[in-house]
């Protein structure tokens, strides 16, 4: 008999309050087994062995950290809220003549159960679960694996020993709650006579200015390099915006509609805004940090999911074709040698070449100030504005032609540009030492990988001759006091109708004859003259890239996504654990407002008001974040290749819908939950 | 004309599967005249709350009829009941019951308020009152800052802001001191004696000593009652004190 009283006391303490236990021991349960996934796809040797895997274990290893910490913060704030609610009850049990011994024994039954139901139950999914993680992680990488079933020792045995450790520590804190405080103490529930809060009119104004600056910063920006620059700018003035205005903000706004006597003493807004003003004090933090926390979990989904589906997009932006051979020389003839190379190889495995894409160009940067682009090695130097820093592609015209299949002419002193990154809207542009041209505009060229892998806003120009510039820039080089001349690049890019493997294949052999010894052999230079030819060459095939692409982005992506789900569920389990608590504290106030007169559709309503207020507060808030975060975040992305807005729009929207949806349905729970206890004894 | 007609009331309780019944009140039948001041005496566990949870509406009787101002408090729908009790009837609580987000003004226009009266009306139905009760100065300030019997004041305006058929108390001396009881009782003497109707349910022989009538319940019965006729409070105290003795001791009806 005595052998079973205090498990079956904890027990029926658990059971009498399963409105908050048993979210927590799902909570337990949810971050075991996400616990558990993320080790074991970070240890699985099937998913090291996929193409790209070790990247994405890298990202994920990552992720372990972040959901241990945070799951030990999560478990612990909902611990620390049971036992709040449970004082009374244990100090029932002490004034009974149970003693603390014997308290702590029945809290360390009830330790015992909820550790080892989470433990058990969340192993349990986790191992479960696993094997769909890992399918999932496959198909990100277009990879496949088998059927077979594992379980991860070692993931086991992490997870086993980190949330053994931090359910002991969640017991420590327990007893020594318990320990701490008085019966007497125990016994009295809720503190009475909380201050009134008081509108904080300072605090308030600096949040508004503080959240419209950030907000201006965030939709005049017009060019990535300032955007990446200013963005954490931004994000800081948000954080702290945010706080001011859930806090002072929310109190200072209740105030002056109470100011306003018509609109205060009106029934329906009577209850409500008087109790809004003890809510927002109590939980203005909290509410802050959800929205924050929510905003940057939905911008971390999009933009990575947004890089995981644009990938092939971005791709095609730095690699505008299958195969890319660059070649760097001051003197064109040597160029020659390498396409030969190729048409050798081609040849030889049966292919041609499509859609070739075939242009030269000089290159130089410099700053651009107003109209004008100034090539000054010094000011280079020392300038910190780098959205002034530009890249000239100068190209001619007959190439512009050839490749987008137009007849453009140019007058004399006139030039087509075409701008990426930034704007260029001058008519006239001067370079710094080789001329001043009329600007005539196009919306188009192809994609370059120079451009699109650095952050600089680059112009291309296109003009008749590039000779002249050729000439001019090497004068400029001179100046600088460089000793080599300015290239003339050679841009070659084609598509091969060929499988990737066999364009793998043809990528190899082009690079063996790469090598100075072939060179020397195939030119009849010595050693001496090839070095001084000065030669660079770059060949590149997309099919090579695109694993390496994949991988990095599939490890952002799938770290974006479990870290996200991690937070938002947390996110969701405070707003339920912060409803729970106001019901305790709600019931003896409606309970009076139904002596007063107020009738239960009344007080249902003031209720659903208020509770909705609270819990859609952060949501609409975070979602008029996105909003003003979304032009930083697609000039962001410009720097990473992915120009596609439309993508992104829609991502984002669709990640906010989804986010909103569960948001709704965890609301439809509380509101149920809070109903009840309020309505506990009085209502209904 | 009585305000207040209790006929034959029984009040059972049962548990939720029917195992169990409690009987609460057994047969109650009295009534109150326009004007009058009742103080309705019993052990705990008599069936006091019972009762007045009965005449509030925030109950219903098994069986009998209550009838306030003519009207049958059964009758009235379920959706009405909170208008009704909000303009007939003014509480005042042992434990005063004022919100503690409201300063004293706001909880006293409370009834007003939900009964959606324009906020002039207001206004000039709270300026009289709480120049009476004494309390125009704690205007501005929360529960929290104002001693017992200043909320008991309150909770006093705000039932009676509505100007209410009747004003039921439950022990509303209870939370107090005996400085501030003397007060309360006086100044609910006083607003009977302006023609306030007030119904008080007391342990308080004292408290009951105030009242013009005196009823006593006992076992779910209206067992005994005591006019004050010309007799002095401290004459009625005495009355009563002796009848509760009686009770007390078992003694037989008179």
């Amino acid at each position: 008999m005595r052998l079973g009283f205090y498990p079956k006391l904890a027990l029926t303490g658990i059971a009498k309050n399963k409105k908050t236990y048993i979210p927590y021991i799902l909570t337990g349960i949810g971050m075991v087994m996400m616990f558990y996934i993320v080790t074991f796809l970070s240890k699985n040797d099937a998913v090291g062995a996929m193409r790209g895997g070790e990247s994405v274990q890298g990202f994920l290893s990552l992720g372990i950290t972040v959901i241990g910490i945070f799951s030990t913060i999560l478990l612990f704030y909902t611990n620390s809220f049971l036992i709040r609610r449970r004082k009374k009850e244990f100090g029932l049990y002490n004034i009974l003549g149970m003693g603390k011994g014997n308290l702590s024994r029945v809290i360390l039954w009830e330790s015992l159960i909820i550790a080892v139901t989470s433990i058990v139950l969340g192993l349990g999914c986790g191992v479960l679960f696993s094997k769909v993680a890992e399918l999932l992680v496959s198909k990100l990488l277009n990879s496949t694996v088998g059927f077979d079933f594992t379980i991860n020792k070692d993931a086991l045995g992490m997870t086993l020993k980190w949330f053994g450790v931090i359910f002991v520590l969640i017991l420590l804190n327990s007893l020594y709650q318990i320990y701490k405080s008085k019966p007497v103490e125990l016994m009295k529930s809720e503190s009475v006579g909380e201050k009134p809060p008081k509108a904080n009119w300072l605090l308030a104004l600096v949040g508004i200015v503080l959240l419209g600056g950030a907000y201006y910063l965030a939709i005049t920006i017009q060019d990535p390099v300032t955007a990446m620059i200013l963005f954490f700018v931004a994000v800081i003035m948000v954080i702290v915006a945010t706080y001011l205005l859930f806090i002072a903000g929310s109190v200072t706004f209740c105030r002056l509609l109470q100011k306003n006597k018509r609109y205060y003493y009106k029934t329906n807004h009577f209850i409500s805004l008087s109790s809004m003003v003890y809510r927002m004090k109590r939980n203005g933090a909290g509410l802050a940090s959800i929205c924050i926390l929510s905003t940057m979990v939905l911008v971390m989904i999009s933009s990575t999911s947004c890089l995981y589906i644009g990938g092939e997009d971005m791709l095609l932006q730095r690699y505008p074709r299958n195969m890319i051979l660059r070649t760097d020389a001051a003197d064109t003839e040597y160029t020659e040698y390498f396409h030969q190379v190729i048409d050798e190889q081609l040849r030889e495995h049966q292919q041609t070449e499509e859609n070739i894409v075939h242009y030269h160009y000089v290159s130089i940067s410099g700053i651009m100030e107003g109209n004008e682009i100034i090539f000054d090695e010094d000011k280079l130097n020392s300038s910190v504005d780098y959205s002034k820093v530009w890249s000239v592609f100068i190209i001619p015209l007959e190439d512009y032609n050839q490749i987008m299949g137009t007849s453009e002419t140019l007058a004399e002193g006139e030039a087509l540009i075409y701008a990426t990154k930034s704007n260029f809207k001058y008519d006239e542009i001067t370079l710094d030492g080789i001329g001043t041209f009329r600007t005539k505009k196009t919306e188009s060229f192809v994609a370059n990988e120079t451009d699109t892998m650095q952050i600089m806003p680059s112009l291309f120009m296109f003009v008749p001759d590039v000779t002249d510039a050729l000439n001019s820039i090497n004068d400029i080089l001179a100046k600088m006091g460089m000793e080599e001349r300015a290239y003339i690049h050679d841009y070659y890019g084609f598509d091969l109708a060929c499988s990737e493997e066999e364009q793998t294949e043809i990528y190899n052999a082009v690079m063996d004859r790469a090598t100075k010894e072939y060179v020397m052999e195939a030119t009849g230079l010595s050693e001496e003259e090839v070095l001084q030819q000065n030669v660079n060459v770059s060949f590149q095939s997309m099919a090579l890239q695109r694993d390496g692409f994949l991988a990095l982005n599939s490890g952002f992506f799938a770290l974006g996504l479990i870290l996200g789900l991690v937070f938002i569920c947390g996110a969701v389990l405070i707003m339920y654990y912060k409803q729970i608590i106001e019901g305790y504290e709600d019931q003896s106030r409606f309970e009076i407002l139904q002596k007063v007169g107020m009738t239960k559709k009344e007080i249902k309503k003031s209720i659903n008001s208020q509770v909705l207020t609270v819990f859609f507060a952060p949501l609409i808030m975070s979602g008029i974040h996105m909003g003003f975060a979304f032009p930083l975040v697609s000039k962001l992305l410009t720097l990473f290749g992915l120009m596609n807005t439309r993508l992104l729009a829609i991502i984002t929207l669709g990640c906010f819908g989804v986010f909103a949806l569960f948001y709704i349905l965890v609301y439809l729970a509380t509101s149920r939950a809070y109903y009840g206890i309020v309505s506990e004894n009085n209502l209904d | 004309m009585a305000i207040l007609e209790v006929s034959n009331i029984k009040k059972i309780y049962t548990t939720r599967f029917g195992a169990n019944k409690v009987q609460a009140l057994s047969d109650v039948s009295f009534s109150v005249e326009k004007g009058e001041y009742v103080a309705i005496m019993g052990e705990s566990g008599s069936g006091k709350t019972t009762l007045l949870n009965i005449l509030a509406a925030l109950d219903r009787p098994t069986s009998g009829s209550v009838r306030l101002d003519g009207h049958e408090l059964s009758q009235i729908r379920e959706s009405k009941i909170a208008e009704f009790r909000r303009d007939n009837l003014g509480f005042v609580f042992q434990d005063f019951n004022l919100l503690d987000t409201f300063t004293l003004k706001d909880n006293i226009m409370l009834p007003l308020v939900l009964a959606g009266k324009q906020y002039g009306e207001m206004r000039a139905r709270l300026t009289p009152i709480v120049q009476k009760l004494g309390i125009e100065g704690l205007m501005g300030k929360y529960p929290y800052e104002v001693s017992g019997g200043q909320k008991q004041r309150a909770a006093v305006a705000r039932a009676l802001i509505t100007h209410p058929k009747l004003i039921l108390a439950d022990e509303p001396t209870g939370a107090l001191d005996s400085k501030s009881t003397d007060e309360l009782l006086e100044l609910f003497g006083k607003i009977n004696q302006e023609g306030q109707t007030i119904l008080m349910v007391t342990h308080s022989v004292k408290a009951a000593s105030h009242a013009n009538r005196v009823l006593f319940i006992k076992d779910g019965e209206v067992f005994h009652q005591i006019y004050r006729g010309n007799s002095s409070n401290e004459e009625l105290y005495q009355k009563i004190s002796d009848t509760l003795t009686i009770l007390m001791t078992g003694g037989e009806r008179r």
